[in-house]
C-alpha cells in the first residue's frame, strides 16, 4: 500500500527527490500515516481488532460507503457535492424489491428500473445546479428529503424482505468467499475495481483534467472550451448511481431493504472524502486519500467500540478525530503554499 | 497594407438596460498590436468577450479573414484561431503548468475513448517544456509545478504562451498587466512584442497609456460602449489620447505641451 501510494503520487511529479518531498507533504500521505498509527493503536489496545472475524466484518461494510465516496470525491473535485446519496442508498433497493414482490417484475428488469431511477435523480440534481444555478447544498438537501420521503411513503415505513434466492445478481453484488479464515464479499471487488477506475479517471484521463480544472477555476475551464455543465451533470449521475449500487449491495447482503437504510451516510461519506485530503472547495481531489479516509472511518468506528468506549460517547471521538485530520490538512496546505 | 485578420461590424450588446456595446466596429490586421483603451466600464471586456465566445452579441457581424463567422462558444473562437486571456485569470491554480497549457486540447492516446482517453503525459510534459523554453522562461519554471505556486507575472506569461502555442491568428489580452509589479509588467510587454514578431495579431486591452506607447502600432479608444477614436501611434501623443479617453477638454493642456 505504501508502495502504491508512492508510485502513483510520484508518476505525476518529476521523479526524484523533489517528487518525493512533495509526496511526503501531500494530504493523502499524511492521512495514510495517521491511518497506520490508528490501526496500530487499536491493535495494541485490543487483540481482537486484527482477528480474521473483525477484519472480515470491517471489509464487509467498507465497500458500501467506500463506493459512494468514490463518486463523491470526483464531484467534490469538480466543486459540487451531493447530500442525497444516503437517501438514494435507501430508495433504490426499496423500489427494486417492491417491483419484484408486488409487481411481479423480473429481478433483472427491476434492477434496470432502479438504475434508471438513480440516473434520473442524479440528472435532476445536476440540471438544477448547473442550469438554474442553485448551490448543490440546497438542491441536494431538498432531494434528500424528497427521496427519503418517497422511500418511506411507498413502503409505509416498513422494511421489505429482500431478494434472498441465490442467483446471478445476488452472487454478483453480495456473494461471499473465504480466503483462509477471512470471509470476503464480492462487493470488495466492486470497490477495488471502481477505485482503480476512479484513480485512472482523475489522474490519467482527459476527463480528470477537466474535473480538476472545473473545480479549480470554472471560468478558466469554460474559456478553454471545457463543457463544465455537462461534466458536472454526469458526475451527479455517477454519484447517484454509485449510491444506488451500494444500496443494492447492502440490501442483498443483509436480505432486507429498509426505507431508512443509509440515513446519515451523506455526512459519513463526505467526512471520508475530506479526511482523505480532497478539498471541499474543489480543484484538489485524491482517490487514494478517499480510500484511506474510508478505511480510517471504518477502523475508527469499529476500533472505538472494541476498546470499550461507551456506545453513546463514540461520536465524540469520531468527530474529534475528523476535526484533527482537517486541521492537519489545513496546516499542511498553508505550509505548501508558503514553501 | 497588411491583410485584414479580424473585422467587427456594428456589434451591439446590452445587459438589461445597460448598453455595454452600442455600435462597435474595428479591424485588426496581420502582425499588428492594436491597443483598446478606455475608462472602466467603457465596454472593452464586453467587446472581447463577444469575440471570444463567452456570450453572443445582440446584433452585428464578425469576419475572420474576410469571411463572416458565427461565434457561439469559446470553442468556436478557439477553432477560428482567436485565443483570449481574460482579465480574471484564465488558469486553473490547482493544475500543473503543463496541464494548464493544454487544458481543453489535451494530447491523448486512444482518442476514440473520448473523455476517458488517457492523457499522453510524456508528450504533454515534453511539449510544455519546449514551449516554456521557446518563450524564455524555462530556466525558472518547471512544467510540473502547480500554477498556484507562480507569481502573477509568471501566470500571465503562461497564459500568453498558451495562446501562442496553437498558432492563434489573434491573441486578445484583457488588462494583462493589472496587479503586476514593474519588472513583471515589462516582462509581459516584451512578451507582447515577441508575439507580434512571431506573426500573431494582438488586441491589447489596458487603461495604462504608457504601456500602449511602448508596444502598440494602433490605438482604438472606447467610451460608453462606442469607439470614439482610432489612430496610429506614430501620429499621436500621450496627451491627445488621454483627452479622448476621458472626453475632457484638454486643449489648453495640449497647447501648453506643444508650446514647449
Ligand atoms: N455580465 C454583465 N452583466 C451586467 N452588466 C455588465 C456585465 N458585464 C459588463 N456589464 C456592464 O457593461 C458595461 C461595460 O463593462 P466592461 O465591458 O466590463 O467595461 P471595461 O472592461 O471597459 O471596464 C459596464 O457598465 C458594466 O457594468
Ligand atoms: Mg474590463
Amino acid at each position: 500500500m505504501v508502495q502504491a501510494v508512492m508510485t502513483i503520487a510520484a508518476e505525476d511529479d518529476a521523479l526524484g527527490a523533489r517528487g518525493r518531498s512533495r509526496l511526503l507533504r501531500s494530504p493523502q500521505f499524511s492521512s495514510f500515516v495517521i491511518l497506520i498509527v490508528l490501526l496500530a493503536v487499536f491493535a495494541v489496545a485490543d487483540a481482537n481488532f486484527l482477528s480474521p472475524l473483525n477484519i472480515s466484518n470491517m471489509m464487509a461494510f467498507l465497500p458500501e460507503l467506500g463506493i459512494i465516496a468514490l463518486g463523491m470525491t470526483l464531484l467534490l473535485t469538480a466543486g459540487e457535492f451531493d447530500l442525497s446519496v444516503g437517501a438514494v442508498f435507501g430508495l433504490a433497493p426499496v423500489v427494486v424489491m417492491l417491483l419484484v414482490q408486488n409487481g411481479g417484475v423480473d429481478i433483472g428488469v427491476a434492477l434496470l428500473a432502479g438504475l434508471m431511477l438513480c440516473i434520473a435523480i442524479g440528472a435532476i440534481n445536476g440540471l438544477i445546479v448547473t442550469k438554474i444555478g442553485i448551490s448543490s447544498f440546497l438542491v441536494t438537501l431538498s432531494m434528500l428529503l424528497v427521496v427519503r420521503g418517497a422511500a418511506l411513503y411507498i413502503t409505509q415505513g416498513f422494511p421489505l424482505k429482500s431478494w434472498d434466492q441465490p442467483g446471478f445478481f445476488v452472487t454478483l453484488l453480495a456473494g461471499s468467499f473465504n480466503i483462509g479464515s477471512f470471509r470476503f464479499y464480492t462487493s470488495l471487488w466492486w470497490f477495488i475495481g471502481l477505485s482503480l477506475f476512479a484513480i485512472y479517471i482523475l489522474r490519467y484521463a482527459k476527463l480528470g483534467n477537466w474535473i480538476s480544472a472545473i473545480g479549480s477555476n470554472r471560468n478558466a475551464a469554460v474559456a478553454r472550451g471545457v463543457p463544465a455543465d455537462s461534466v458536472k451533470i454526469w458526475l451527479f449521475i455517477a454519484t447517484s448511481v454509485l449510491a444506488g449500487l451500494a444500496g443494492m449491495i447492502s440490501a442483498f447482503r443483509i436480505s432486507a431493504a429498509s426505507p431508512v437504510a443509509g440515513t446519515g451516510y451523506e455526512l459519513e461519506v463526505i467526512a471520508m472524502v475530506v479526511v482523505g485530503g480532497t478539498a471541499l472547495t474543489g480543484g484538489r481531489g485524491t482517490i487514494l486519500g478517499t480510500i484511506v479516509g474510508a478505511l480510517m472511518l471504518r477502523a475508527i468506528r469499529n476500533g472505538i467500540v472494541l476498546i470499550g468506549v461507551p456506545g453513546l460517547a463514540y461520536n465524540i471521538f469520531v468527530g474529534l478525530i475528523i476535526l484533527a485530520m482537517l486541521i492537519l490538512h489545513a496546516l499542511l496546505q498553508k505550509n505548501a503554499a508558503r514553501g | 497594407m497588411m491583410q485584414e485578420v479580424l473585422r467587427l461590424q456594428n456589434l451591439q450588446k446590452s445587459f438589461g438596460s445597460v448598453r455595454a456595446l452600442k455600435n462597435a466596429s474595428l479591424t485588426l490586421r496581420e502582425g499588428e498590436v492594436v491597443a483598446l483603451l478606455g475608462d472602466n466600464g467603457a465596454g472593452k471586456s464586453t467587446l472581447i468577450k463577444a469575440i471570444s465566445g463567452v456570450f453572443p452579441v445582440d446584433r452585428g457581424d464578425i469576419y475572420v479573414r474576410g469571411e463572416k463567422v458565427s461565434i457561439r462558444s469559446t470553442r468556436d473562437a478557439m477553432d477560428l484561431g482567436i485565443e483570449t486571456i481574460h482579465q480574471d485569470t484564465s488558469l486553473a491554480p490547482d493544475l500543473s503548468i503543463a496541464r494548464n497549457l493544454f487544458l481543453g486540447r489535451e494530447p491523448v492516446n486512444f482518442g476514440w475513448l473520448g473523455v476517458f482517453a488517457p492523457l499522453d503525459l510524456a508528450k504533454l510534459r515534453k511539449a510544455a517544456s519546449a514551449l516554456l523554453k521557446r518563450v524564455g522562461i524555462s530556466k525558472k519554471l518547471d512544467a510540473d509545478a502547480l500554477v498556484s505556486t507562480l507569481s502573477g507575472g509568471e501566470r500571465q506569461s503562461i497564459a500568453i504562451s498558451r495562446a501562442m502555442q496553437f498558432a492563434a491568428k489573434v491573441i486578445i489580452l484583457d488588462e494583462p498587466t493589472n496587479n503586476l509589479g514593474v519588472e513583471e509588467t515589462h516582462g509581459v510587454l516584451r512578451f507582447v512584442k515577441e508575439v507580434r514578431d512571431a506573426g500573431h495579431s494582438v488586441l491589447l486591452i489596458t487603461h495604462n497609456i504608457h504601456h500602449v506607447f511602448q508596444v502598440a502600432d494602433r490605438i482604438i479608444v472606447m467610451r460608453r460602449g462606442e469607439i470614439v477614436a482610432e489612430q496610429t501611434v506614430a501620429d499621436t501623443d500621450l496627451l491627445t489620447v488621454e483627452s479622448i479617453i476621458t472626453g475632457a477638454d484638454m486643449s489648453a493642456l495640449l497647447k501648453e505641451a506643444r508650446a514647449k
